[in-house]
């Protein structure tokens, strides 16, 4: 048999159908597909040992119990406490150690001397940006103990709100249902308050609010003064029937004006509704050790023109923060502004020092009582990753410059609390709650540092607040300012860039 | 083991739209961040909450928001009988709609079947910032470039919870073990989940599945109170018109 042309094309041709038949093409494709996915380009998670830990989030002063699952020690996911919710961006926050602009590495050293050099013979001021805190303690005793230093806090009166008490919020662009307060709290008493929302723009607090007033923008202190006289209003666009309306149902017991910035107003109306006292009562400390001799908290608005020689701006925990503007005034005018952050985004644009700090979940900090809590509370945040190297401890640098070891001041704190013998801890592993004065002090310090929290006890009278209205418009900022002030997790791209769930207002 | 069929609840009324589902979701089953320029149509958000208004204007004006996943669909499932490449696949022991991307071949038959419009196409390869590919869920393989994915009632932890079950010698599974990211997550418990041969996951009285004409048996069933939101969320076009 000869074998021809033609029969070499047909076998070639009869060999390609063949091998359609066989598994061998699908096989390859399956493979081919098996390799895409693993191929170099896509990541591959870590496996490891899967461990369980409890730590609080520091992302607000909220501070909501955090449960992390993690692969060794390399958290993988947060999660709240049954019960206690977290935000979306606190289910982020294990993200935010990893956020392309952060900034890693400053000359500490240099800095210091450079602030040292100085503060021998100039003013030394430190805005502590959440007050409250251990390390704000370590602040005030700091500038109590540099000869010319000035403690100065972003809010210099913290009140908190008895949600319990409350019947009607009148809320003038507060973000009441979006990062105000501790979300299960809000939560479980979003059923007993009814919320007005005062805003131009359509906040999801305006959107799930009972009634939203759509005023005009800059016309905020007029309703207010509507509300609180009765006369006037027409500015802000509402009917003067609804004003009125409003300022009936304020009337009635249980009623609070929250406003975004202090006013003097706000704090009138307040009083005159009698909230002072019962739905905003005075903000209760944990104890601190009696050695501590704190410089007072000095109002922004006291201090000297252009006289402030060097401003330290602690920024690595911002609940609020004063304009620019109102603080450019208070410096000389070759003054050195050092601020403590883990980004340029915020006062790192007018600083002309940035020191790198941790951030959560690298940081180890305590958190003040949340604004809803009138309860004294003592939460630790606890690393669960190690911070990169280069980075500073506010507090340690501050408290550095007046010779005051700031390492063991959570410690120290810890001691005065479990000393004072009052209230219990709560452990979140096993939901136990242990009154103090049945532990010891190293269990007491164990368990915080395992993610339990030590809650005063309840009883004795709510205290009204010492209010003062003289700091300059302070904007509190709830999660979604922060994005203009702060590196955000990436994965927030799902609810504002992926999805149109949510809107910058 | 006997069948399940997993189903979810979802209450519209206590839904506020913080996004928390969202982001749980995206952290649970490894779905990357959005390269830069995105936009919510080439976007993969397994769960999308969206914003729905009754269409007036000023004070009148009412929200709602409605969480929108794979319905789960459990009859003539759409996607699984387009796909040429038997990569959706209806589990018939647990109801739930499985999409295994080595087999995908990145047709998207299945994403225009989807009268949901639950199912998402990798635009491009999955990528994190450096590090962060650290904090990924070792249960959940991330998606490659090219291939279509969806809400599968987080998979990954009805294996751990099967593997719980065994290694305790047990046959079925406790119901706490087995919870998806996006009920975990919810602050308001708007979304309940469970197997819905069980009494007490059976759907409410009153409660409506989206497009339930079409006949595909979806296992998500939504509860309101308000009349308004009951016909948008009926109507395609009112859902449609209220997300842009």
């Amino acid at each position: 048999m000869k074998a021809t042309r033609r029969d070499l094309f047909k076998f070639a041709a009869g060999g390609a159908t063949g091998l359609l038949l066989t598994p061998a093409p699908w096989r390859l494709v399956t493979d081919a597909a098996l390799w895409s996915e693993n191929w170099p380009g896509i990541p591959k998670p870590v496996r490891g040992e899967l461990r369980t830990r409890f730590t609080h989030c520091a992302l607000c002063p909220a501070g909501c119990a955090v449960k992390a699952r993690c692969v060794g020690d390399q958290p993988i996911s947060l999660i709240g406490l049954p019960g206690k919710p977290l935000c979306a961006f606190g289910l982020m926050g294990h993200q935010l150690p990893y956020h392309a602009g952060r900034v890693r590495q400053a000359d500490a050293d240099a800095v210091r001397a450079v602030i040292a050099k100085r503060a021998a013979n100039e003013t030394v001021a430190v805005l502590d940006l959440r007050p409250g805190r251990t390390a704000s303690w370590t602040y005030r005793r700091a500038m109590a103990a540099l000869p010319r230093g000035v403690y100065l806090a972003a809010r210099s009166s913290v009140p908190a709100v008895n949600l319990d008490a409350v019947k009607i919020i009148l809320s003038l662009g507060v973000p009441v249902l979006d990062g105000w307060g501790t979300p299960s709290n809000v939560q479980q008493a979003r059923s007993h308050f009814r919320l007005i929302q005062a805003e131009p723009a359509e906040s999801r607090t305006a959107l799930l609010a009972d009634q939203w007033l759509k005023i005009r923008p800059g016309t905020e202190l007029e309703l207010v003064e509507a509300l609180a006289t009765g006369r006037g209003g027409a500015g802000t666009g509402l009917n003067e029937k609804v004003i009125a309306s409003v300022a009936n149902e304020l009337v009635q017991a249980g009623a609070l004006f929250l406003a975004a910035e202090e006013s003097p107003s706000v704090l009138e109306l307040n009083r005159k509704l009698g909230a002072v006292g019962k739905t905003i009562v005075a903000q209760r400390e944990a104890p601190v050790p009696r050695s501590w001799k704190p410089a007072p908290v000095t109002p922004i608005n006291s201090v000297p023109e252009r006289s402030i020689g060097v401003l330290l701006i602690d920024e690595s925990a911002a609940d609020s923060y004063v304009p620019w503007s109102k603080l450019e005034g208070k410096l000389a005018p070759d003054a050195l502004v050092v601020t403590f952050a883990s980004s340029q985004a915020g006062y790192g644009r007018q600083a002309k020092h940035l020191l790198p700090t941790a951030v959560y979940p690298e940081s180890t900090g305590d958190i003040p009582p949340a604004i809803d809590s009138p309860l004294a509370t003592f939460r630790l945040t606890t690393p669960l990753v190690a911070p990169p190297r280069g980075v500073v401890n506010p507090a340690q640098f501050i408290g550095g410059l007046a010779a005051i070891d700031a390492a063991d001041a959570l410690r120290e704190r810890a001691g005065a609390i479990h000393a004072a013998g009052r209230g219990s801890v709560c452990t979140y592993a096993d939901g136990r709650s242990i009154p103090v004065e049945d532990i010891q002090p190293d269990q007491f310090w164990k368990a915080l540092n395992d993610g339990a929290c030590w809650i005063d006890e309840p009883g004795g009278k709510l205290l009204p607040p010492v209010l003062r209205a003289s700091t300059p418009a302070v904007v509190a900022l709830n999660w979604e300012k922060r994005a203009a002030r702060g590196p955000m997790p990436p994965l927030v791209s799902k609810l504002y860039q992926e999805s149109n769930l949510r809107v910058r207002i | 083991m006997s069948a399940r069929s997993y189903g979810m609840s979802i209450d519209i009324d206590k839904c506020t739209g913080c996004g928390a589902c969202m982001v749980a979701c995206a952290v649970e089953n490894n779905v990357p961040p959005a390269p830069e320029g995105v936009n919510e149509r080439k976007g993969i958000t397994w769960i999308r909450v969206f914003r729905l208004d009754n269409g007036a204007e000023g004070v009148d004006r009412k929200w709602a928001f409605l969480p929108m996943l794979c319905q789960q669909c459990g009859e003539n499932t759409p996607c699984v009988s387009v796909c040429p490449q038997q990569a959706v696949q209806l589990d018939p022991a647990t109801g739930i709609v499985g999409q295994m991307p080595e087999r995908c071949l990145g047709c998207r038959y299945c994403m225009a079947a989807c009268p949901y419009h639950a199912r998402y196409f990798n635009w491009w390869d999955p990528s994190w910032p450096a590090g962060m590919e650290k904090t990924l869920n070792p249960a959940v393989a991330p998606r490659m470039r090219g291939v279509v994915e969806k809400c599968n009632f987080c998979h990954g932890r009805w294996h751990a919870a099967k593997a719980r079950a065994a290694a305790q010698g047990r046959r079925d599974l406790d119901p706490a073990d087995y919870v998806p990211a996006c009920v975990e997550a919810c602050p308001t418990s708007a979304i309940r989940f469970g197997d819905l041969n069980d009494l007490e996951n059976a759907p409410e009285r009153g409660s409506f599945r989206l497009l339930e004409k079409l006949g595909t048996g979806p296992k998500i069933y939504y509860q309101t109170q308000r009349d308004w939101v009951r016909e948008i969320a009926a109507a395609p076009g009112g859902t449609e018109r209220a997300h842009g």
